[in-house]
């Protein structure tokens, strides 16, 4: 259909259809060949190089193990040499999934002291992105999954789970749940956001409790960040609703797997935004039994990414530490505890590439090293995550164009 | 001539969903595309909302805007859909329906790398939707993060319509 092939003499009303035809190719052409471009996945199959969004854990015995999502699947492979082969793959899914793919959802895995796997992820289930979470465990060491599983029996939209063993070998789940919301309109009432529910699992995965509420009226948008105490309590950061629509940040340890604690409050950023930020936190635990958090807001107080700690086990909170250039979009900050200390990674991006920055604290996070950049993209990515083995803390970096990487973090002298 | 003939039947023959796939659909929003919007629209109050279709306040907010859009003939009325992931013209064409907004000016961002789009738009824009820019002839820009009250866009529209006088 090139332009050459109607330049030729035609009586007029042909001439007009091909001026009409001329005007209309350009979108059509552009329609069709834009979808590769406006993708963020490299490719459309189900392999690793494909994936937009990869989570990495590793295994007890140092084993590297990877979930993604690429081509409307979710697959497993592991790796025992830092990244540099990968086993083949394993698909978990079987039918091609509606997956969700919002900027803060991603495919979970959380391995126990046994080598067993546990997988969560989300589905949008129908066309108004009510979403799904499914979960799978495998108990071969990761050779095959069970058929993913709903964790509830609950119809209403769900979205932004977390998974992770404790020491028990329990696995303990949170998720936002709009289970709430009908009830509430039946009385009258307005519904804001979604509850954040919990459960556990004590067959690794395969079978889950019945969901309870730990905390109502939470941002419906936003990803969890887990961690366990010194003593295995889960302990939940998200995005709360306070009083007033104020978006801001908030905490909850519990005291037992189907306990949650008191809800406090990481900062006062006075998010008073009815808005869809798409940008969660990130929390660790130091060896010392420091919580730190990592956060987004674009609240009155402040706006950009943020770094707080608590020494109290989460009642109280430092002043925030901005993070990052303000100038160049800074996101998706995150955060670890490893063997060499602490570590905090995120994105810039200045009009061409991203670039992820670290900074790393030797003194339980009292004082941070300056910020030095360590790995750049020129097209999209996906968040910066941090994984850690025995000996140390990497970076784990799905790039659209670079593929996947895995970068030891250096500890500094 | 016959293959010039045939040319011809296979313009006919594709002619009515070219147009088909023309009309309506939301334009792709691609980088450069903000500069020519505001060259576009340039002397003329121009309302900008960034929404996207997954996100729970932008549904109660578009159906405002579609009114909004009714009641101010005299205001360009410009929405993007600028969720991370563009592949989803038909929900976004059927919200956009839905709420009355249908024959307004439509986008939907088409690359991947959605950072850079934003970037050109506003660099400190992290991705926060709904998202209002009011345009005024002077080229002035208020951003309102969050969902809009529309008694402040019917403020701001009464101003517009004050400087022609």
């Amino acid at each position: 259909m090139s332009s050459a092939s109607m330049s030729y003499r035609k009586p007029a009303a042909l001439m007009v259809l091909a001026t009409v035809m001329l005007a209309a190719v350009p979108n059509l052409a552009v329609a069709q060949m834009s979808h590769q471009h406006a993708s963020e996945a490299a490719c459309e199959e189900t392999v690793l190089r494909c994936a937009t969004k990869v989570t990495p854990a590793f295994g007890p015995d140092g084993t590297l193990w990877l979930t993604w999502m690429a081509g409307g699947q979710i697959s497993v492979a592991s790796s025992k040499d830092q990244g540099k082969s990968f086993s083949a793959p394993v698909q978990v899914t079987r039918d091609r999934l509606n997956l969700d793919w919002g900027p803060d959802a991603r495919p979970k895995l959380a391995i126990d002291a046994k080598g067993e796997i546990a997988i969560a992820f989300s589905t949008f289930r129908d066309q108004a992105f009510n979403g799904q979470v499914l979960t799978t465990r495998s108990t071969d060491g990761g050779r095959s999954f069970d058929p993913p599983k709903p964790i509830t029996v609950n119809n209403e939209s769900q979205r932004f789970e977390v998974i992770g063993f404790d020491p028990a070998g329990t696995v303990f789940a949170a998720w936002l749940d709009k289970r709430n919301r009908v009830p509430a309109q039946q009385r009258g009432e307005k519904y804001d956001g979604a509850g954040l529910f919990f459960a556990s699992s004590k067959d690794g995965g395969a079978t889950y409790s019945d969901a309870q509420l730990a905390a109502d009226n939470t941002c419906e948008c936003c990803r969890l960040a887990l961690a366990f105490d010194g003593a295995g309590h889960p302990v939940v950061v998200f995005r709360n609703i306070f009083e007033g629509g104020v978006r801001d940040h908030a905490i909850v340890t519990f005291s037992g797997l189907a306990t949650p604690g008191d809800l406090h409050r990481v900062s006062r950023d006075d998010g008073q935004i009815a808005a869809c930020p798409h940008h969660g936190p990130s929390l660790t635990i130091s060896p010392e039994g420091t919580y730190h958090v990592t956060w987004y807001t674009n609240g009155k107080a402040r706006k950009g990414l943020f770094y707080a700690r608590s020494r109290d086990g989460g009642k109280t909170f430092s002043d925030p530490l901005a993070v990052g250039q303000p100038n160049r979009s800074p996101s998706r900050p995150q955060i670890a505890a490893g063997p060499q200390g602490l570590v905090m990674v995120w994105k810039e991006f200045d009009g061409q590439k991203t670039s992820i920055n670290l900074m790393t604290s030797h003194d339980d996070g009292a004082t941070w090293s300056k910020p030095s950049v360590i790995a750049d993209t020129a097209d999209s990515s996906d968040h910066p995550l941090l994984v850690s083995d025995r000996r140390q803390t990497y970076l784990s970096w799905m790039t659209k164009a670079d593929g996947y990487h895995l970068q030891a973090i250096e500890g500094e002298p | 001539m016959k293959r010039h003939l045939l040319a011809v039947l296979i313009l006919l023959a594709t002619l009515p969903s070219a147009l088909a796939a023309g009309e309506g659909a939301p334009r792709p929003f691609e980088r450069g595309s903000w500069q020519k919007l505001l060259h576009a629209h340039a002397g003329h109050p121009t309302l900008v909302h960034f929404w996207g279709v997954t996100c729970g306040p932008c549904k109660v907010e578009l159906p405002q805007l579609g009114q909004f859009m009714k009641d101010h003939p005299g205001i360009d009325v410009v929405t993007i859909s600028a969720d991370l992931v563009p592949n989803l013209p038909d929900a976004t064409r059927s919200m956009l329906d839905r709420a009355g907004l249908g024959s307004a000016e439509n986008w939907i961002f088409d690359d991947g790398f959605a950072e850079r789009l934003r970037f050109e738009i506003d660099p400190a824009w992290q991705g926060d939707i709904p998202r209002t820019m009011l345009i005024a002839r002077d080229g002035t820009i208020t951003t309102i993060e969050g969902s809009a009250e529309i008694a402040d866009l019917n403020k701001w529209s009464d101003a517009q319509a004050a400087t022609i006088r």
